[in-house]
């Protein structure tokens, strides 16, 4: 059913959307951890999405083809540690600097504010797919 | 004397109910999308779109093979839209504008095959 593979790829960017969020939340939590398991300070993490056919015979059929979206990735991002001067600090180099994740506060903010707005579009979707839905069982009546 | 099942209407309604359909799920398929870096807008085609409410090539004689099975609804990249850094050049107000309209489309066709049906009714009925 052509609608349900619809409703299908709205769900599954609610899925993506949300596992934006919760790498960003967990990245704003972690902004000053300086000792993550490996003995580092905590790396920001990043999420790859990729799309992905719900029906992958639908395009190979000249069908309106519902594509989807997935998580591909969660990555650690490689730029730099930001160093705070703080000598009485215990992971305090010689020199008296901490290396601090490099977590960017406001773009995390930014970042899960589209998150959450693409969320809500694609409830929106959901919520006007599901009402068409209504009105083609409707025609039984 | 016209026909109460009148079958070129049910056909062209029920036509106009696969594209909404199919517009509606391509609709949801860029939004989706919204976040996905290098992936482009995509819509229903013309084509596709003008094929299925003329309805697709008739067979004339019984002697002639069956030919493709006509195209439901095809998609193309749309053209035109402004891409962003990533190469992603979905719009969410354009995709949720062309949800609403696929769902009053949907909604009109639906509410005149209702119609259509009411009327088959009312005549197997009797007109009880």
């Amino acid at each position: 059913m052509p609608l349900g593979n619809a409703i299908a790829a709205s769900a599954s960017a609610l899925d993506a959307q949300r596992a934006r969020i919760e790498v960003a939340v967990s990245n704003i939590a972690n902004a000053e951890s300086t000792r993550g398991p490996d003995g580092l300070p905590y790396r920001r993490r990043d999420v790859v999405l990729q799309s992905a056919p719900i029906e992958p015979f639908d395009g190979a059929l000249d069908r309106a083809e519902a594509i989807g979206v997935r998580v591909n990735d969660i990555v650690a991002d490689q730029a730099e540690f930001r160093r705070r001067y703080e000598p009485s600090h215990p992971d305090a180099d010689a020199e008296g600097f901490v290396a601090m994740p490099n977590v960017d506060v406001p773009e995390e903010m930014v970042d899960m504010l589209g998150a959450t707005r693409a969320y809500q579009a694609n409830l929106t979707a959901i919520n006007l797919i599901r009402d068409t839905i209504q009105r083609a069982l409707e025609l039984g009546r | 004397m016209p026909q109460i099942t009148d079958t070129a209407i049910l056909a062209a309604l029920g036509r106009q109910l696969n594209t909404a359909v199919a517009k509606q799920t391509v609709a949801a398929s860029n939004l989706a999308n919204l976040d996905t870096p290098g992936y482009r807008t995509r819509d229903v085609s013309f084509d596709a779109a003008l094929d299925s409410q003329l309805g697709a090539m008739r067979r004339t004689s019984d002697r002639h093979l069956g030919g493709p099975p006509p195209h439901e609804a095809a998609t193309e990249e749309t053209d035109g839209l402004a891409s962003r850094r990533d190469g992603n050049n979905v719009q969410l107000d354009r995709e949720l504008l062309a949800m609403t309209k696929a769902q009053g489309d949907f909604s009109r066709a639906q509410t005149a095959l209702a119609a259509k049906f009411r009327l088959v009714r009312y005549a197997i009925n009797e007109g009880r």
